[in-house]
């Protein structure tokens, strides 16, 4: 029996779009892909975030926590625009990066009134609150803020945030602040980490920029190839872009980073 | 001294009031427990708690009573008479020994419970069945009670059969008042507990439930009442309170706050589910529940149909039930939203509120914040209280060029600033003001960013300069 590869390859793209229970799944269309500005970030990605599904972010160092969230609200701000959004943070995250502040927020381009911010006491409670919110239609995105390597992100927990965002269509940033090693499944995973940022004439600080690096990348149609880039972000446009080192820093920022870390291992065994 | 004591110690010739030594000189066998009236108030709480299985309105009477307003519950359990027996067996069942009447008002019923008969006094008969009562059952002292006596005026009838303003004159207005109270002349009130609640469904059940199927499916058909008295009324409930009262006196109160007013009952039974699921000692019927009770305590006018608000700061339908949800949950203190103040001081430009206050009070225009040509000039994480750091500035009143924050070194790259952000002096009244800060955004040689501020102008306010880590740039 001879079955022709592009018939095979016809099949496999309907069996993608078709959901557990045979509703269509999120990430099968175009519309459900969130452009991040970036293009050759879009085009690792296939053509975009995607959304009902799980993002995770894990910093690079403990110092960078405050860097892995700017890097998540900035895809909050890509996901919900105009829309409520919930931020589900354990309140040890609070102790050590910090409380989410208004006025910062309104700064990097996010509208603080359509955030709900809960407060949960530990990680148990932060994924009951997480799934529970993932189940709300109306939100733009949930921000799941878990602190440090918490046993209970594991796979079943993960997969169960991720079912739940793709059955409502709302996406799932999972901040992972004071994390260490990678937990759980999801869609993308980037690792975060600081970026020296640029301004004309090189003298005060510039927009936010971070070396971001994809880890994971098990989107539909990716071809799952991952990635880092300077990466930074417009709150004015409410795009990424890429950070432009034409104002001449350190020698060592002038090489693309893409090509520069081909060895990654981009799947890891989750 | 004695301040009380049981049967047995009364026939044998104690009196309250009686000094110990005398006490134990006649009776060399008793037992003595020292007196504690703050236990014997907690008690009485606990008692009161209990005895609202027959109306949400119960007053405690010093230091031993307990006053009930029974308008309109009487009937439920087959008429007065009826209600007062039921009352007065489950206590002494249980091994008080107690009196009890009903009458018109709280005083006459005291009276008659603790110096007449007890029983049901038929309205208007009340003057005449206090009339013999002792003086001592308006609640009058003792000093008073003699001066009385020493006129020869024993009984209530005495007093209420001279002329009053003799009385006024020599004894004082709160005699008469007293004596008014207690021939039920002038309506009184019960001063209740607990605030009252608006709308009230109760079940009774001559059968106690325990199964927790049937616990769900009473609260259920409680939550349809209401929603059809609330509909009735044109009001939603923002606060809900369930109590369940267990056919062995202890009862079991839980409360919900809801973010929108609300009439739908299986929204009301969502919650309460949520709030069961979360009990630290989940609810133990005993030996069963006779009561269950479903109230409303807060209520707003709630049009039929519910307005579409399409206002940008409202939350959706949705989202305010999630809201409710969660805060069922966790607490409604867990589930916040932020409001722009308007202040120069950082940690208070922005404050959290509870999501469920409402969206009234989030006209939030965090317009002033935003600049989209330039990068952020506030951190998108605030430490709170912000953390001492030591810093290496380029000159005492200068920007830092090193500083370490939790044990790790920081080389700054760039830094912009100082902005100068002075106390708000005509906020601060009869405290020290604190120092000026003079806030630095730095990148360090990694590229992470951080607000920092040194505390106190140089020379002027303090001596040596003080650093702190305010927050994290993104």
């Amino acid at each position: 029996m001879s079955v022709s590869y592009e018939s095979l390859h016809a099949l496999k793209q309907s069996m993608e779009s078709i959901g557990r229970d045979g509703a269509r799944r999120f990430g099968s269309q175009e519309t459900d892909r969130v452009h991040l500005g970036f293009n050759e970030v879009d085009q690792s990605l296939g053509g975009g975030l995607l959304r009902g599904a799980s993002h995770d972010i894990l910093p690079k160092s403990a110092q960078e926590g405050g860097t892995a969230t700017g890097f998540a609200l900035a895809l909050v701000a890509r996901l919900a625009f105009g829309v409520p959004w919930v931020w589900v943070r354990q309140d040890m995250a609070a102790r050590e990066v910090g409380e989410p502040y208004g006025p910062g927020l309104a700064a990097f381009g996010l509208d603080p009134a359509s955030l709900v911010l809960v407060t949960v006491p530990d990680a148990k409670e932060a994924l009951r609150a997480a799934e529970e919110s993932l189940r709300c239609q109306a939100l733009g995105a949930v921000l799941f803020e878990p602190w440090g390597d918490p046993k209970q992100l594991d796979l079943t927990a993960t997969r169960r945030l991720a079912l739940a965002a793709e059955e409502s269509g709302v996406t799932l940033i999972t901040l992972r602040s004071g994390g260490h090693f990678p937990l759980g499944s999801c869609r993308t995973r980037w690792e975060i980490g600081a970026a020296i940022s640029q301004s004309e004439g090189g003298e005060g600080l510039g927009f936010p920029a971070f070396s971001a690096r994809l880890i994971l990348n098990r989107q539909a149609g990716a071809g799952g190839p991952g990635g880092a880039w300077m990466m930074e972000w417009n709150h004015g446009k409410h795009l990424f872009q890429q950070a432009n080192f034409g104002t001449g820093l350190s020698p060592s920022s002038h090489r693309p980073v893409a090509k520069a870390t081909p060895t990654l291992p981009f799947r890891h065994a989750s | 001294m004695i301040a009380a004591m049981d049967q047995v110690a009364s026939q044998a010739g104690l009196t309250i009031g009686m000094p110990l030594a005398t006490a134990h000189a006649l009776c060399p066998a008793l037992d003595v427990v020292e007196h504690n009236p703050l236990a014997d108030l907690t008690f009485l709480e606990r008692l009161a708690d209990w005895v609202e299985r027959y109306t949400p309105c119960v007053g405690l009477v010093p230091s031993d009573g307990l006053a009930l307003d029974i308008t309109g519950a009487a009937h439920l359990l087959g008429g007065e008479e009826n209600l007062l027996k039921d009352c007065l067996n489950r206590f002494s069942s249980q091994g008080f020994s107690v009196f009890g009447a009903i009458a018109g008002t709280a005083e006459t019923a005291r009276a008659m419970a603790l110096f007449g008969k007890g029983g049901v006094l038929a309205p208007g008969s009340e003057a005449e069945a206090v009339a013999p009562l002792p003086l001592a059952a308006l609640g009058i002292d003792d000093r008073l009670t003699l001066s009385l006596a020493r006129l020869g005026l024993k009984s209530i009838g005495d007093i209420a059969q001279h002329p009053r303003p003799p009385f006024a004159a020599r004894f004082g207005r709160d005699l008469l008042d007293r004596l008014d109270r207690v021939q039920g002349l002038v309506e009184t009130t019960i001063s209740p507990r607990r605030p009252l609640p608006v709308y009230i469904t109760e079940r009774r059940f001559a059968e106690p439930i325990g199964h927790e199927d049937d616990v769900h499916r009473t609260i259920l058909t409680l939550a349809a009442d209401l929603a059809r008295l609330l509909e009735r009324q044109g009001e939603g409930a923002r606060r809900l309170e369930l109590a369940f009262f267990r056919t062995d006196g202890t009862m079991r109160r839980l409360m919900v706050e809801t973010a929108r007013s609300l009439r739908d009952p299986k929204a009301m039974m969502r919650l309460f589910r949520e709030r069961l699921d979360v009990l630290a000692d989940p609810l133990d019927p005993g030996f069963g529940f006779d009561v269950i009770r479903l109230s409303a305590s807060v209520t707003e006018p709630t049009p039929v149909h519910e307005a579409d608000f399409s206002g940008q700061n409202d939350l959706s339908e949705d989202v305010a039930a999630l809201v409710e949800r969660l805060g069922a949950r966790l607490n409604p203190s867990r589930v916040l939203r932020l409001q722009p103040q308007d202040t120069h001081v950082p940690e208070r430009a922005s404050r959290f509120l509870k999501a469920q206050e409402g969206n009234a009070a989030l006209a939030a225009d965090w317009e002033p914040w935003r600049e989209p040509e330039l990068p952020p000039a506030r951190p998108i994480r605030l430490l709170d209280p912000p953390e001492p750091i030591e810093v290496i500035a380029e000159m005492p009143d200068g920007s830092p060029i090193r500083f370490r924050w939790r044990r790790v070194f920081h080389v700054v790259v760039k830094a912009e600033g100082p902005e100068r952000i002075a106390p708000e002096w005509w906020r601060i009244v009869g405290e020290t003001m604190p120092p000026t800060r003079d806030y630095f955004r730095v990148e360090d040689e990694t590229g992470t960013r951080f607000w920092v501020f040194r505390a106190g102008l140089y020379l002027r306010e303090c001596e040596p300069p003080v650093w702190f880590m305010h927050g994290l740039f993104g």
